[in-house]
């Protein structure tokens, strides 16, 4: 019994058989998914992929239809009431006639632990407008005042949806190093986004969804190599294509025009083989990049549908 | 709680057009009614009650005018966000409807103050202080009516809703016109009408007495519909944006 107890501690956040529908659209689909404490994970998908319905869901905004949402071993809406989640809604404006300070003040006053209200304005970088009207700041600092006040209570669980939307390059590079600052300090940290060098730079873990399933989970690295690690691709010269989906290694083959693209397990052993046969023209190897993991993981999904 | 009821006070005291209508539309009703069609009617009673039936019709109108402010935050994501907050729903309702009677008061004391230096209304020192009390606390459960509208319907829908609910009700309450000159049937309607009630609050004081049990007893309950609607559409409102 003990056992149990601390095992639901370990985990910031767990999925267990969750379903969400909209009409006949699965939204979430059996969604299995567990995060540790102090993690910090990038659900990474198209839109409408699933990725906010998911963070809809851990807030408790949306029930599932079947299975289970836990947050620190309770339900989304106690998690919520205990101020031990945060944050950053995708939609919504802030509301009419009260200043960046006021606001963030309020919310932080919600929580049993708030964080100073100078220190989450540093933080979202608008210490300079904290005496400023809501309503009329530009797109770029409504969105850090969204951040700032999702940062407000000092969360233990902080959920970003599409966080650096609306944001220019600058403003994104700062957004990123506080929330790195913040996960630092042990707090869980799930963001969603569709940038996938977002995912791969300032998370530990991707979860990849697409049209409401999980199909890949892991550090960035896994990712690359689920989808083959490494794209081997050399010209063809004339010669015949078929049997090189047999080659040592070869996962998938591409031909565009004169030039063959083979993705491989083990890259070694494939040009080992290819330099046997001769096929060394103009020969690449380089490792396939996040995008090109993300399109294979998502078009496998899409086959087997 | 206390926080979030300064931060909605300060805000709707910010809003100048709200402030105006708050005030002004009550005022000139009330003087337009009891100056023009009646011009010639010189009947103290008169003036008194109809200075009470419409510091109560602006009463209302601003708390049910709470419902509109509550439907534009929540076309811009506020709900949502506040569902997302530590702050219980029944605390958030109750919150928003202490802030939102703040907007009531500034009506009442208008209309009072033009009854007293226009009209010549004489009262007692204590039947101003407790027809001010009892019409300010008498509007909660309008306010909750209000906040129900706001937080089940659109900005727009919640306008047109609102302004039904005040027309009815009022008309029906005896606001306007005086129960008196109604039907006998729909007399004993009016009579379990909260506008009525909340009237007689105003009408049993400036005759003298307390107001009596029925009248607390039906206001309480309508309190208790009305703000049970404001929480089950609290409730609702952020899942379904």
């Amino acid at each position: 019994m003990t056992q149990t107890t601390t095992q639901s501690d370990a985990n910031a956040v767990r999925f267990s058989g969750v379903v969400k529908s909209y009409g006949a659209v699965r939204a979430v689909n059996g969604a299995e998914l567990s995060i540790g404490r102090g993690e910090t994970v990038a659900l990474l998908g198209r839109n409408g992929a699933g990725k906010s319905t998911t963070i809809s869901l851990l807030l408790g905004l949306n029930e599932p239809d079947a299975g289970e949402v836990g947050i620190f071993g309770r339900t989304p809406e106690q998690a919520v009431r205990a101020g031990l989640v945060g944050a950053m809604l995708q939609e919504g404006s802030p509301i009419p006639r009260v200043t960046v300070r006021e606001l963030v003040f309020f919310i932080g006053s919600m929580y049993p632990k708030p964080m100073p209200v100078a220190e989450a304005l540093a933080l979202a970088g608008l210490t300079e407008f904290a005496d400023r009207r809501v309503d009329k700041l530009s797109g770029g600092q409504t969105q850090r005042v969204r951040f700032a006040m999702a940062l407000a209570g000092n969360p233990e669980l902080l959920l970003l949806d599409e966080p650096t939307a609306a944001l220019d390059v600058e403003a994104r590079r700062a957004f990123w190093e506080s929330m790195r600052t913040y996960a630092d300090r042990g707090n869980t940290v799930v963001f969603s986004t569709h940038y996938l060098e977002e995912a791969d730079d300032n998370a530990d873990r991707i979860v990849v969804i697409d049209r409401g399933r999980i199909v890949a989970d892991g550090p960035g690295e896994t990712i690359k190599r689920a989808a083959g690690g490494s794209l081997v691709s050399f010209d063809l010269a004339g010669m015949p294509t078929e049997g090189l989906s047999l080659l040592p290694g070869v996962a998938a083959v591409e031909i565009h025009g004169d030039r063959a693209r083979l993705r491989s397990d083990d890259s070694d052993a494939t040009v080992v083989a290819l330099a046997a046969m001769g096929a060394v023209r103009r020969l690449e190897v380089a490792p396939a990049s996040l995008e090109d993991a993300f399109l294979s993981l998502t078009a496998r999904e899409s086959e087997t549908v | 709680m206390f926080e979030y009821i300064k931060l909605e006070m300060r805000r709707t005291l910010r809003d100048a057009s709200f402030v105006t209508f708050g005030i002004g539309m009550p005022v000139l009703m009330y003087l337009l009614f009891t100056n023009i069609g009646g011009g010639q009617n010189d009947d103290a009673d008169w003036k008194i009650s109809s200075m009470i039936g419409m510091a109560a019709y602006g009463a209302l109108g601003a708390a049910l005018g709470v419902g509109t402010g509550v439907a534009s935050d929540k076309s811009i994501g506020w709900l949502r966000q506040m569902r997302i907050a530590p702050l219980p729903p029944t605390r958030v309702v109750t919150g928003r409807a202490i802030s939102g009677s703040v907007t009531v008061l500034p009506g009442i004391l208008a209309v009072f103050l033009s009854g007293a230096l226009v009209n010549g209304v004489r009262l007692d020192a204590w039947q101003w202080g407790a027809l001010t009390l009892l019409l300010w606390i008498g509007a909660l459960p309008f306010t909750m009516l209000g906040l129900g509208n706001g937080y089940r319907l659109s900005a727009q829908a919640t306008g047109v809703v609102n302004v039904a609910c005040l027309m009815g009700l009022a008309i029906l309450g005896g606001l306007w016109f005086p129960v008196s000159a109604f039907p006998g049937w729909l007399r004993r309607i009016a009579e379990y009408t909260p506008t009525h009630r909340f009237a007689d609050l105003g009408w049993a004081t400036s005759q003298g007495h307390a107001p009596g049990a029925a009248t607390i007893a039906l206001m309480a309950a309508w309190l208790v519909v009305f703000g049970s609607y404001a929480v089950v559409s609290y409730r609702r409102s952020a899942r379904t944006a």
